[in-house]
């Protein structure tokens, strides 16, 4: 399989109480065309900031250093007529291209942004000069080359709300993502926002077309976000603890949604989450992060049953099963 | 001993304009150093059946005993004084608080107010509430703002504990936690119960911490009781809808144990 983005040396700091607090510290690994790779961490482990640099949604003030590479072919061209489950490949040669500066400064997550014009860092990153696969092709960095959100990256936050805007009804929400993306006529942008609300099942997707976000529970609100995520056909998938604020029922169903429409779309995905057991579910590999360092890559099985490191170890222990001795037992206590 | 009865609770509210009930003819009781916990899904009901046990919310019907007292009939003084002996540690309980504000300050408050122990005593009292909890003395005079997650969760539980209580109420109060810090505050609720025979109402939506923690769970759908019972014989085997639909939902780690 070869790597749909690679990441090589990042480092990324965040200013916060004055002092330079590492987020991540020299992670370098390659995410694969195809797979479902689940970030896994605690707090303050730097996994969102990972999601967000591989998105270019660095917050403008994030110290960044490194690289991240995108295969070229896995980019849509500008305007796109094609339906987005048939995108054609841009380039058929394996050539990877460095194609952002890690925190290329777009600006908001918003959904149907643009960030294109306004995402030309001046501070491309060094690069390693080497990746897992054997040699890269060492380009000048090309504003045509930085994925785009929305078209080529699909971005699922926590909190659905935080994507979707409150005053304007989900269809025209989604529509203007297809629109802005694929260059679609408005009338057949609404026809795509109807299919892709009917992919995500939400009940009545005409209906729901006209509704806005207050309206919906909480998975309804997320069914939406992935809808409008996955619209415009993007290759890669980041799903960033989306299933954490969502009661366990409905995280089961949005779950079973991602994968879903990852097999359906060949999407990769990037799955991050506190939560191994929930990221074994779904992932192909995991990789596990403490304190803004990469601990441990590994499928998902030599993880789950040969953790190389004691961090990866004790995470799994801590892990409350429905099969697991209840504390009560080891503490011989009774009522 | 039952230290907590609560019988045919019922409330209400509007939804769109239509009354609907959040909480419909819930009965449980819970006894001396046992664990109840309340299970189910988004808006079953569970935080208000906390809230109508604290007294933060009042029922449309049914009656809540604590300590052998009907709760509810409780006024004045009488009622400040029972209030001591029930306590809640919620989500985050210290958020709401100035982040400037010091633990100690966080653990003099009910010291004071309920009179449990004069100024001069109170230094101590707090010294000794941090070590009951696992943390260091020193701790007292940082800010809330300045301690990790999981200790500001044990300032929080010594803050419940600082009334000597027979019930503590907890609403979602290891959810937030990283999940090696939470095995830690489990133990240490484990170990309080144990020792000073203490009650706890545990709410979650982690069927994995209800069944380490738990004598008995209830489930709940829809503000009503679905099925209740000994919390591992339940989990192991639900007949409600809604309770095998909670299990299957739960994420298994699958290791391949030798
Ligand atoms: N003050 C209120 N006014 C109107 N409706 C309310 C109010 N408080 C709660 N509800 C509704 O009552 C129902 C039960 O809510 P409750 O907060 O008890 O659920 P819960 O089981 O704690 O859910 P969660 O797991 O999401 O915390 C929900 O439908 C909720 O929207
Ligand atoms: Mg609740």
């Amino acid at each position: 399989m070869t790597a749909l983005l690679s990441v090589r040396d990042l480092s990324v700091g965040c200013r916060r109480d004055r002092a330079e607090a590492p987020a991540l510290k020299g992670i370098s690994l390659d995410v694969k065309t195809g797979e479902r790779l689940a970030i896994i961490g605690e707090s303050g482990s730097g996994k969102s900031t990972l999601a967000l640099a591989i998105a270019g949604l660095l917050a403008r003030g994030a110290k960044v250093e490194g690289l991240i590479g995108w295969k070229q072919s896995s980019l849509q061209s500008p305007h796109s007529f094609a339906p987005p489950s048939v995108l054609p490949d841009i380039s058929p040669t394996r050539g990877e291209i460095s194609s952002s500066a890690a925190g290329s400064p777009h600006a908001t997550p918003a959904i149907g942004e643009s960030g294109r014009d306004s995402s030309i860092s001046p501070q491309v990153g060094e690069m390693s000069g080497r990746t897992e696969g054997g040699a890269v092709e060492r380009r000048p960095f090309h504003p045509r080359d930085n994925p785009l959100l929305g078209r080529d990256i699909g971005f699922v936050f926590q909190d659905p709300s935080s994507s979707l805007d409150p005053v304007m009804p989900i269809g025209k929400q989604i529509a203007e993502v297809v629109h802005t993306h694929l260059g679609l006529s408005w009338p057949d942008s609404f026809a795509q926002a109807k299919t892709v609300l009917d992919r995500v099942r939400l009940p009545d997707p005409e209906a729901v077309l006209h509704v806005y976000p207050h309206q919906l529970s909480g998975g309804q609100k997320q069914r939406v976000a992935i809808a409008a995520a996955i619209a415009a056909g993007p290759k890669l998938l980041i799903a960033d603890e989306a299933t954490s604020a969502l009661d366990t029922i409905v995280q089961a169903e949005i779950v079973a949604l991602i994968r879903r429409l990852v097999a359906e779309d060949g999407m990769t995905l990037l799955f991050i989450s506190h939560d191994i057991a929930l990221a074994a579910t779904l992932a192909d590999r995991v990789a596990v992060l403490r304190h803004g360092e990469l601990v441990e890559l590994g499928e998902t099985d030599q993880i789950l049953n040969a953790p190389r490191h004691a961090y990866t170890r004790a995470l799994l222990d801590a892990h409350l099963g429905l099969d697991a001795e209840p504390l009560l037992d080891r503490q011989g206590a009774s009522a | 001993m039952t230290v907590l009865a609560v019988s045919s609770l019922a409330k209400r509210y509007r939804r769109g304009g239509k009354p609907f009930a959040a909480v419909d003819d819930v009965s449980f009781e819970i006894g001396r150093a046992e664990t109840l916990a309340l299970a189910g899904p988004s808006g079953s009901g569970k935080s208000t059946i906390a809230r109508l046990v604290l007294r933060l919310i009042e029922p449309d019907a049914g009656r809540v005993d604590f300590e052998g007292a009907d709760f509810l009939a409780l006024s004045g003084a009488a009622l400040r004084a029972r209030r001591a002996r029930i306590q809640m540690v919620f989500q985050d309980p210290l958020a709401a608080f100035n982040p400037r504000v010091t633990v100690a300050r966080v653990l003099d408050d009910p010291l004071r107010i309920h009179g449990i122990a004069p100024r001069a005593e109170r230094p101590r009292r707090i010294a000794a509430l941090l070590e009951r909890v696992g943390l260091d003395a020193g701790l007292a005079a940082r800010a809330i703002h300045e301690i990790s997650g999981g200790q500001r969760q044990r300032v929080a539980i010594a803050r419940a504990i600082a009334t000597r209580p027979t019930l503590i109420v907890l609403d979602e109060a290891v959810s937030a936690l990283d999940v090696s810090v939470r095995g830690q505050i489990l133990e240490l609720l484990l170990d309080l119960q144990r020792q000073e025979r203490i009650a706890y109402l545990f709410i979650s939506h982690d069927l994995g911490v209800i069944r380490a923690v738990a004598h008995r769970v209830v489930i709940l759908d829809a503000g009503r009781i679905a099925e209740s019972g000994d919390a591992r014989a339940v989990i192991a085997n639900p007949r409600s809808a809604i309770g095998k639909a909670l299990v299957a939902a739960t994420p298994r780690l699958t290791r391949n144990r030798p």
